[in-house]
């Protein structure tokens, strides 16, 4: 810790008006009720809960975050060991159900050693497990008395789990099977829970009989031993090291040299030996695991709003405290500069991020919805039809008449967007703090470093985009054979089939449904467009994939734009909010879909959807305009995001605005490296003359 | 300790790979590498200096991303005494130890000491106070660092709160910090290394004629001091003096950026920095000398170095990213028929390439200019030691506007490079974690990229003012020229068409980046000048002006270089070059098709075609890009990647990296949530880890 204040230094403060008042007069520009907006954000239910959850955690000592931003790697991890430990216990202590276990995870905003353990272990064991099977790994999963992982990625393979070398090979003597690893670029990798925590491993691996592969499949695997936690035999595992972000989870690496497991561990639901005849069974339909990736993609979508808003309550509220400059107009009499966040060089990067925050929000409430609307239907009964004829990938299915192959279809396009919007929105965030964004202390780096990966796992973005595209294909050349619509890309199809010679006239500044129509026009222009290339020009697959992706795009922008613009319809929207505040609502609406059909201006172009002059007006003058009118209300904005400065963790964005003082605060007390005094002189060795507080403790 | 994966082997062979690779391309690799590093010996001295510290254990890089910010500095202060001591036993000169910097590639705690203090005591010194100062400075018996910014305030110096008030009876200042927010903030090798700082304070004067009462004190605007700041043998604060480090960020993590308040401290007449103003002892009034202007001059030196390193930077991620891009394999072709195809190696995908080779076209669009930027510093520089100032405003405009704009290439570059490695580009063994997090301050130091564009705004509005007024007159300089023909052609401007069908017209691509810098210019001008619009309301409008103006100077100033190359380089490497121009140029107007169309600078017609055109040009490049790369020559050692290796043994060394290198991996843990325990064995019950928090 560093040496004493002294009482001169304790005396002063931030010049020119304070951090509190600025954010009050802000608060006082608006007329949003932020609890109102709050409440229809999150639901009322949920605020509860958090505020219930967030005074337990407050009390304990080991989830202080003051020296987070401080330590190195192998006290990071112990740190998170420790929560996670804290955790469990808490958990039980007050019987925490599953939604409070993961709100008490989303609170302290880190990764920790359990994670993979609390998810994929236990998914998979309950959805790919016999009832058996269930019975001997699920119940002592969910007790924690053992701890498992998932072993999926490899050293040399990632989102192709074809191309997967880790082998399981059916041993017809003594009824096991033989996992192993026949190259280096076998080892698993990446997965998280694995390096130091786990014990189990739920591994991926190619199944093989009688010399045959019969593609990847899942197999229980113990791998430490849960009295001494060392490695067992032949198992060689540990954790892969430093990374851009998520340094308090321990992601490992995982050989196997011959290891035997018996029959009963490889996880049966939907296949598996005959140990009798030796052969193969597949039984039943895996496409409900796509259902399982469609829901977690759709919950992606939903957290890039509340991830991306973290960053933009932290810059928003900054922006608003820190003045820079005096205006050039302004008289010269005038001293005092202007609060950052008046410069519209600032609003045009901050307000079009609020706005993407509840599009994004919007978008996966409505996916999410739809979801479970069609899970209901087909637990009716309706969904099973022809599903023995059905392939692995809901792509494969007949893709005009099913809610699920749309639904996947945008989930997988839409995680790409999303997540691409707010992990760049976030650095987008941190650069407009201007030079204390760098700090640590703004939160918003560290939180971007770990919410980087999202952006490449659950299938990386650029490649899901492929999958879209397809979708996209198969559902023209259903329209262009003249089925009937059964969704919503369908119908958009149909309609631009039927206008596309006389073409069409979209008032994209007048009106918002005209503003939405205008997507749809441009995204179905780019699909027939990719469908002549691909189907007329017989271009090769490959050579399509720059214009799949734009594809891709095009159909995400256009599907949040709709939800967006439906959401603020809907009565269970309007009847929750004034109409004051609706307003408002709708011109982030406008703001955010006339901002991207500004940047992906030549499309909208050469599409026909709408002509240049409506482009370059709405750049010069709507946008503009919307800027303008936002920016009052910005500050109440963020806050019915309804973040808690304990979450933030973060001297910029504190809701107070005493941004100075925090500052101030952490580099002079909370700064460990303040007790070190240094010999500076390169003409001697020593490097400390005096070690005084924390770093003297650590192992320094 | 030897165990069964010793003997396991990757499926692929990376080196056979990369060799493959090479021998697929006839360019000349050694002649490139000359063509693009030899000014000032580069090569020569990378290769000296490299020897010797890959020799020493002290700059090891494998433990690096373990260590925690106190251990960072720590590291970092022993590797800067190191280089220091090594530099006079090997006898190096200024080049070696800027070389040892850049390859020791971290923000060394004698950063400030080298750059922004010497410089700022040789330009602003006196002749009396540089004989003093710089022998001092040179033998390192006092460190110093440069104490601008502040917590409140940022790029603006005008807005600075610290003060400097001369006492007209002790002839003494006395410096303070009036508010908590005068706290200076961010000062690099201020926290815990410098004994001795540059502080730039806003000059107090007693008003003409009055006596020493307070309130009649007049502001003269900020002026550098020389301050003595820690003790010379207890290495403590001086009496009067709060100083610190700020605490860790998102990179930098081996420099001690500090803090520092003042309580009324008094410092001699002789620390002010008098070349250009001096306090006058019997009147107490300012004496100013020369062009106060130069105040700018260092933070214009400081941008043109980051202008040059931004090339080496982005080159590096981009070596990383085409080189494990040419080894990694995803997916087989999806039209493939045949079982036995394998898999197709990322770099063959288009949407692969369409992130990395457009960025390493930029590099080489960087390096040009960088070039022309270091030749345009130095003929300023001799005009402004003449007293002329003339070019100044020249210089100071495209710096800035240049700076923003490469700087935002190489940290936007580096995070494409590194998402488009997929997961791998995520752990440490990418090398670009590091690189991504110290680079990432560029775009908001010296100057926030967006606040420092209005300089290039409002110094293309002035010429275009100029221009429209005197239409005729002599130009005086490119831009003028541009103007004038702007203006001249205007009223019948025919948009322009750069590629058709596989034919590319290099002039016209020049053509239509300067017709739109010139256009967004005229517009700037018509809204600021003639309908007089408040200047917050065209600040987007002035960003991207700037942003233009830059990017037609890269565009210039690459395709100037042909002439050169085309004689001094043989083979197919002129006409690769040539490519990565094209590519460069066509990728930028694609991204920013309307603003190209929408100031009639190309064919709105011809936009659709540009993908194809861009995907032609990917094609021809592919088969050179890892000699391409591999002409940057950035040594294994620097890259510190095990996916960007010259040899190819990506996963060989990921694994060592993970399985030898790892100090986690020799500790076990104790998992159950029932004990307290964290590390298994130890019986503390998790009291070690709360007396760190």
């Amino acid at each position: 810790m560093a040496p004493p204040t002294p009482e001169w230094v304790k005396q002063l403060t931030p010049s020119g008006p304070q951090g509190h008042e600025l954010l009050a007069a802000e608060r006082a520009s608006s007329d949003i009720p932020v609890d109102q907006l709050s409440t229809l954000l999150h639901t009322k239910e949920v605020l509860d809960r958090k505020q219930q959850i967030l005074t337990i955690l407050k009390s304990e000592p080991v989830f202080d975050k003051t020296q987070n931003y401080f330590a190195g790697r192998t006290e990071r991890f112990e740190t998170a060991l420790a929560r996670a430990k804290k955790l469990a216990n808490l958990k039980v202590k007050h019987n925490w159900n599953l939604d409070e276990y993961r709100t008490a995870h989303d609170l302290i905003s880190e990764p920790g050693p359990y994670g993979l353990h609390d998810s994929m272990f236990v998914i998979t064991l309950g959805e790919q497990g016999t009832p058996e099977q269930q019975e001997r790994f699920l119940t002592k999963a969910q007790k924690y008395e053992i701890i498992g992982c998932y072993a999926q990625t490899e050293l040399g393979h990632g989102s192709n789990v074809r191309g997967l070398e880790t082998t399981a090979t059916w041993s017809p003597e003594d009824k096991t099977f033989i996992i192993h690893s026949p190259h280096l670029t076998a080892s698993k990798w990446w997965i998280g829970s694995l390096g130091r925590t786990a014990n189990h491993a739920v591994v991926m691996a190619q199944l093989i009989i009688n010399g045959k592969s019969f593609g990847p499949h899942p197999f229980v695997v113990q791998i430490r031993d849960l009295k001494t936690h060392e490695p067992l035999e032949n198992v060689h595992v540990g954790d892969i090291g430093p990374k851009f972000g998520y340094n308090t989870m321990d992601n490992g690496f995982l050989l196997f040299n011959k290891v035997k497991i018996p029959h009963v561990n490889m996880l049966a639901r939907f296949s598996r030996v005959d140990p009798e005849t030796n052969k193969f069974v597949r039984q039943g339909s895996p496409s409900l695991i796509y259902g399982t990736l469609t829901w977690v993609r759709s919950t992606i979508v939903m957290q890039a709003g509340s991830v991306l808003a973290r960053g933009v309550t932290i810059a928003t509220r900054y922006c608003a405290v820190r003045r820079q400059f005096q205006d050039r107009d302004a008289p010269a009499s005038e001293k005092s500069e202007n609060p950052v966040l008046n410069y519209t060089m600032v609003q045009i990067r901050l307000l079009p991020l609020l706005a993407a925050t509840f599009a994004l929000h919007f978008t996966g409430k409505a996916m999410m919805e739809l979801y479970q609307e069609n899970q209901k239907r087909m637990n009716a009964g309706n969904g099973n039809r022809d599903s023995s004829k059905r392939g692995a990938g809901p792509e494969e299915t007949q893709s005009g008449s099913d809610i699920l192959a749309d639904l996947h279809a945008s989930s997988c396009g839409l995680k790409a967007l999303s997540s691409t919007i707010a992990a760049e929105g976030l650095e987008v965030c941190r650069r407009a703090c201007g030079g204390h964004g760098y700090s640590s202390f703004s939160g918003i780096g560290p939180w971007y470093s770990d919410y980087l990966p999202t952006t490449t796992w659950e299938g990386d973005n650029y490649m899901l985009t492929q999958q879209v595209a397809r979708y996209l294909l198969k559902s023209a050349r259903s329209v262009i054979n003249k089925e009937p619509p059964t969704n919503d890309t369908t119908t958009i199809l149909t309609e631009f089939l039927s206008r596309s010679e006389v073409g069409c006239a979209f008032d994209i500044i007048g009106s918002d449904a005209d503003l939405v129509s205008a997507f749809a026009w441009r995204t179905s222009f780019l699909t027939f467009e990719a469908l002549k290339h691909r189907d007329q020009n017989k271009k090769p697959w490959n050579d399509l994939l720059v214009d799949f992706y734009r594809l891709s795009k095009a159909h995400s922008q256009y599907t949040v734009v709709k939800n967006f613009y439906n959401a603020l319809q809907s009565p269970a929207v309007t009847s929750q909010i004034p109409a004051s505040t609706l307003d408002v609502l709708r011109k982030l609406f406008r703001l955010f879909a006339l901002n991207t059909l500004e940047q992906e201006g030549s499309e909208f172009y050469a599409s026909g959807a709408c002509s240049k002059h409506q482009i370059s007006l709405a750049r010069t003058n709507t946008v503009m305009k919307l800027l303008k009118e936002i920016r009052p209300h910005a500050l109440r904005l963020v806050d019915s995001w309804a973040f808690d400065d304990w979450v933030l963790d973060s001297s910029l964005g504190r809701y107070d605005g005493k941004v100075y003082e925090d500052l101030f605060y952490r580099a002079s007390v909370t700064n460990p490296l303040n007790g070190i005094t240094v010999d500076p002189y390169p003409s001697s060795d020593v490097l400390f003359k005096k070690v005084e507080g924390i770093a003297a403790r650590s192992k320094l | 300790m030897p165990d069964f994966t010793d003997h396991l082997k990757p499926r692929y062979d990376g080196t056979a790979t990369l060799q493959a690779e090479r021998d697929a391309s006839t360019i000349n690799v050694r002649d490139l590498a000359n063509h693009l590093l030899s000014r000032d010996g580069f090569l020569q001295a990378q290769d000296r200096v490299l020897k010797v510290l890959s020799n020493e254990k002290l700059f090891k890089k494998d433990q690096q991303l373990n260590l925690s910010r106190p251990e960072r500095y720590h590291l970092g202060l022993a590797r800067a005494k190191a280089i220091r001591r090594i530099g006079r036993t090997q006898g190096w000169g200024d080049k070696e130890y800027a070389m040892a910097e850049y390859l020791n590639d971290e923000m060394s705690p004698y950063f400030l000491h080298m750059s922004m203090f010497v410089t700022t005591v040789r330009e602003q010194g006196s002749e009396e106070q540089q004989a003093y100062w710089m022998p001092q400075i040179l033998n390192y018996d006092i460190i110093g660092c440069y104490a601008q910014t502040e917590l409140g305030h940022g790029s603006n110096v005008r807005g600075l709160e610290t003060t400097a008030k001369w006492d007209p009876v002790k002839k003494e200042f006395e410096i303070h910090s009036p508010y908590l927010t005068a706290s200076k903030w961010w000062n690099g090798s201020m926290g815990r290394t410098a004994t001795h700082a540059i502080v730039v304070a806003q000059l107090l004067l007693p008003k003409k004629g009055s006596k020493t009462d307070d309130d009649e004190y007049q502001s003269h605007g900020p002026q550098p001091f020389i301050v003595q700041i820690r003790d010379t043998k207890t290495h403590q604060p001086l009496d009067g003096i709060v100083v610190g480090d700020i605490g860790p960020k998102y990179g930098y993590a081996s420099m001690d950026n500090g803090y520092m308040l003042f309580d009324h401290h008094r410092v001699a007449k002789s620390a002010m920095l008098s070349r250009y103003a001096e306090v006058s002892d019997e009147t107490g009034a300012l004496n100013r000398r020369g062009h106060p202007a130069v105040v700018y001059g260092s933070l214009t030196f400081v941008r043109g170095q980051i202008i040059m390193h931004a090339r080496l930077i982005l080159a590096r991620a981009v070596t990383i990213a085409v080189r494990y891009c040419s080894i990694r394999r995803q997916f087989k072709d999806r039209d493939s028929t045949s079982p036995a195809d394998e898999e197709l190696k990322v770099l063959d995908y288009p949407t692969v390439q369409i992130r990395i080779l457009p960025l390493l076209a930029t590099t080489f669009a960087l390096h040009y200019t960088g070039e022309m930027m270091y030749n345009l510093y130095h003929k300023t520089r001799q005009t402004i030691e003449k007293g002329d100032f003339g070019m100044l405003a020249e210089l100071h405009s495209a710096s800035s506007g240049l700076k923003s704009l490469c700087t935002m290439l190489a940290a936007d570059g580096i995070e494409t490079c590194r998402r488009a490695m997929g997961g791998h580009g995520f752990g440490g063994g990418s090398g670009l974690v590091g690189t991504n997090a110290d680079y990432l301050s560029k775009p908001t130091v010296e100057g926030d990229n967006w606040m420092i564009t209005q300089q290039v705004a409002s110094y293309l509005i002035k010429k275009m003012t100029h221009a429209v007024a005197n239409l005729d007159a002599p130009p005086k300089d490119p831009t003028d020229e541009l103007f004038q023909f702007y203006l001249k052609n205007r009223a019948h401007r025919i948009p322009q068409t750069v590629a058709h069908d596989g034919e590319y017209d290099d002039q016209a691509i020049v053509d239509v980046f300067q017709w739109r810098a010139a256009d967004l210019s005229y517009r700037a001008y018509h809204a600021r000048v003639v309908e007089k619009k408040p200047w917050t309301k065209l600040m987007i409008q002035l960003h991207n002006l700037s942003r233009a103006y830059s990017e037609q100077i890269l565009v210039t100033t690459f395709f100037n270089s042909f002439h050169e190359t085309a004689t001094s380089l043989s083979g197919p490497t002129p006409g690769v070059l040539k490519t990565c121009f094209r590519l460069y140029a066509l990728f930028t107007l694609d991204a920013f098709a309307s603003s190209f169309t929408l100031t009639n600078a190309v064919a709105p017609d011809s936009i659709y075609s540009l993908s194809d055109a861009i995907l032609d040009l990917m094609t021809e490049l592919r088969p050179h890009a890892v000699k391409l790369v591999d002409a940057w020559s950035i040594p294994d050692w620097l890259l510190d990647s095990a996916l960007g290796r010259s040899d190819g043994k990506v996963y060989e060394e990921l694994y060592d990296m993970a399985h030898r290198r790892n100090p986690l991996n020799r500790v076990t843990f104790n998992p159950d949530w029932r004990s307290d325990e964290i590390v298994l064995g130890s019986g503390d019950g998790g009291r070690h880890i709360l007396a760190k928090l």
